[in-house]
């Protein structure tokens, strides 16, 4: 009889096969929630940070009336990109609590799969990078599910060998034939033939991922999230299998890197082993920790600082001799030891806080 | 009224420390029955062992006539066992609605709470556990006793059939009891059968009507207030063997 009521409780309960297909009705529920969304969108449209994100909006759509030089263009479309990839890391780091170190796998994937399927099979390049992003959420499940239990640091350092593991794979000189070793996949058709309609292809889709991932982290499910990174014991003490829940994280997140990997690789024409480097993780670390953690417009605001602001700032020292083109990582390693320490809020919080001062002042509230 | 909890040779042992020994008890549905113990009694122990945050070395543990030593946590809080924590664990950074939300996510509290929607289902488990004025705050912000209720009623939210309350009372003010005792009280009248510890007897004696005493992982007695509070093995392990003021 024990045996019996077992296979009963796992049949209502548990098991693989309803935690399979737990995965997609979770997703699912997301489609029932639109229209409030929509709704509080029309509302939030009209408040103070609506107001501002609209307005940043069109400013970034002006820029290419102002100035076309195509240098200017090139660091703004991997601004946008990277934007993408910090608020990925941002999702499964600042709202489910699962700090990866290896989210350069998932970008690294994303842009080798997506490079490979414009180039072999000769794809359009959205395609092309959906495939890649796809791919990516199959590495994201093949992480995670060794990964998920692991916690804390030990997370981080899991995360990091897969990274290391896949660098080492794709640079071997054995593979050559298959994954290309040191040279990768290079001469990529271009997007398209101006960089203009490449920066707003580029733009139209990292609006539509930050929608997508606001509307993600502000649903039930990103309830859920917010409550495994709050405390997992409780979490699970709630009901909740916050395995499954760890796993749709590291998906979500994992499809959203893929997609800023495709467009990195498409955008450049190449892609190398180089994009498994802890470096590309390092990017988004720092971009999200300098915009604020756990914020997804933090992300942006991040993404500019640090691809516009200060990699544009210190490149001309790079003309003072090689060690100087070192620099960009160096001060910026700097500052996000200083955020750390003294702004773990990141910029974008304060911030927001002093212009609303003075939009109160301005208007004589 | 038949058997919800049944325990059976529950034993557990840390190292070479037996934290539970040979333990055994049954509760009935709808009843409301206290846990005591001197401190390092087991109470936690037994908590964490029926609730699936320990495994047991030997014993079972059937709910509802179903065998569930050894499920995860989410899935005997699924089946309808819920267990709260002496120390409380509130999710720090989100509202205290969202704190309510979680556990009414989950597939057993969504059953419930999918006919009302689940923002007024949330507020009206807030409003009854008295939360209702302080719903947008973070929890971090919120005095102990708050806690504690926000702790019943995160266990609310997944609709419970047996709730175990792991120490509620304990660093709390008289009046912040008597609020939680009276919140007790009113899920007991609803139907939900509740399993109590607490270390000090006078808080329990007048709120349960039965009390199951243990010492260094054993039973000892099993009855009402004033039975247990006179064994003879009770006031050993409170006392101390030769004391005793009955």
């Amino acid at each position: 009889m024990p045996k019996k009521i077992r296979s009963k409780v796992s049949n209502t309960v548990s098991g693989t096969k309803n935690f399979f297909l737990g995965i997609p009705r979770a997703t699912r529920n997301l489609y029932k929630e639109i229209p409030h969304q929509v709704k509080s969108f029309k509302e939030w449209i009209f408040t103070f940070r609506g107001s501002l994100t609209i307005l940043c909006l069109i400013g970034t759509i002006l820029v290419p009336l102002i100035t076309m030089d195509d240098y200017i263009m090139t660091i703004l479309i991997s601004f946008l990109v990277f934007s993408i990839f910090a608020a990925s890391w941002d999702l499964l780091a600042g709202y489910t609590g699962q700090v990866s170190f290896g989210h350069s796998v998932f970008f690294g994937i994303g842009a080798y799969v997506a490079a490979a399927f414009v180039k072999m099979a000769g794809l359009p390049w959205f395609f092309s990078m959906i495939i890649g992003a796809v791919a990516a959420i199959l590495v994201g499940l093949i992480i995670g599910i060794p990964c998920l239990r692991l916690k804390g640091p030990y997370l981080a350092l899991g995360t990091q060998a897969f990274s290391l593991i896949l660098f080492n794979l794709f640079m071997s000189g054995e593979l050559k034939d298959i994954l290309g070793s040191t040279e990768g996949i290079s001469a990529l058709p271009a997007m398209s033939e101006a960089h203009i309609v490449t920066f707003f292809f580029i733009l139209i889709i990292m609006v539509i991922s930050f929608i997508i991932l606001t509307i993600i982290v502000k649903s039930n499910i990103g309830t859920i999230f917010k409550a495994i990174r709050d405390d997992e014991t409780a979490a699970d003490a709630s009901g909740i299998n916050t395995t499954k829940y760890k796993l749709i994280a590291f998906m979500i997140s994992g499809f959203f890197a893929g997609i800023a990997g495709g467009l990195f690789a498409l955008n450049s024409r190449a892609v190398n082993p180089s994009v498994f480097l802890a470096l590309y993780s390092f990017y988004a670390i720092v971009m999200v920790a300098l915009g604020g953690i756990a914020t997804i417009s933090g992300s942006v605001v991040g993404a500019f600082i640090y691809w516009v602001i200060l990699t544009e700032l210190f490149k001309p020292m790079g003309a003072l001799g090689t060690i100087f083109l070192y620099f960009p990582t160096l001060i910026s390693a700097l500052i996000l030891i200083i955020m750390i320490r003294f702004a773990d809020q990141g910029i974008l919080k304060p911030a927001l806080e002093h212009i609303r001062e003075f939009y109160d002042f301005l208007l004589g509230r | 009224m038949g058997v919800i909890l049944e325990v059976k040779n529950l034993t557990k042992k840390f190292g070479g420390l037996t934290a539970v020994n040979d333990f055994s008890f049954e509760i009935k549905r709808g009843e409301f029955v206290g846990l005591i113990g001197p401190n390092g009694a087991g109470k936690t122990t037994v908590f964490n062992l029926i609730s699936g945050f320990e495994k047991p070395n030997s014993g079972s543990i059937r709910f509802d006539g179903m065998d569930i030593t050894g499920l995860k946590p989410y899935q005997i809080v699924n089946l309808g066992l819920v267990r709260t924590f002496q120390l409380v664990r509130s999710f720090h950074y989100m509202s205290v609605l969202d704190n309510v939300s979680v556990a009414c996510l989950s597939p057993r509290g969504k059953k419930a709470s999918e006919k009302v929607g689940l923002d007024k289902y949330a507020s009206r488990i807030l409003s009854e556990v008295g939360l209702i004025d302080k719903a947008r705050f973070p929890p971090v912000i919120l005095p102990h006793g708050d806690l504690r209720r926000l702790e019943i009623g995160k266990a609310a939210g997944t609709n419970p059939q047996i709730l175990l309350l792991d120490e509620p009372f304990s660093g709390l003010s008289y009046e912040e009891q008597e609020h939680i005792h009276a919140l007790i009280r009113r899920l007991s009248n609803e139907g939900v059968t509740i399993f109590i510890t607490g270390h000090v007897l006078r808080e329990l004696m007048n709120l349960v009507p039965r009390v199951i005493a243990m010492h260094q992982g054993k039973f000892i007695t099993d009855g009402s207030p004033q039975e247990v509070a006179n064994h003879k093995l009770v006031l050993e392990a409170y006392l101390g063997r030769g004391g005793g003021i009955a």
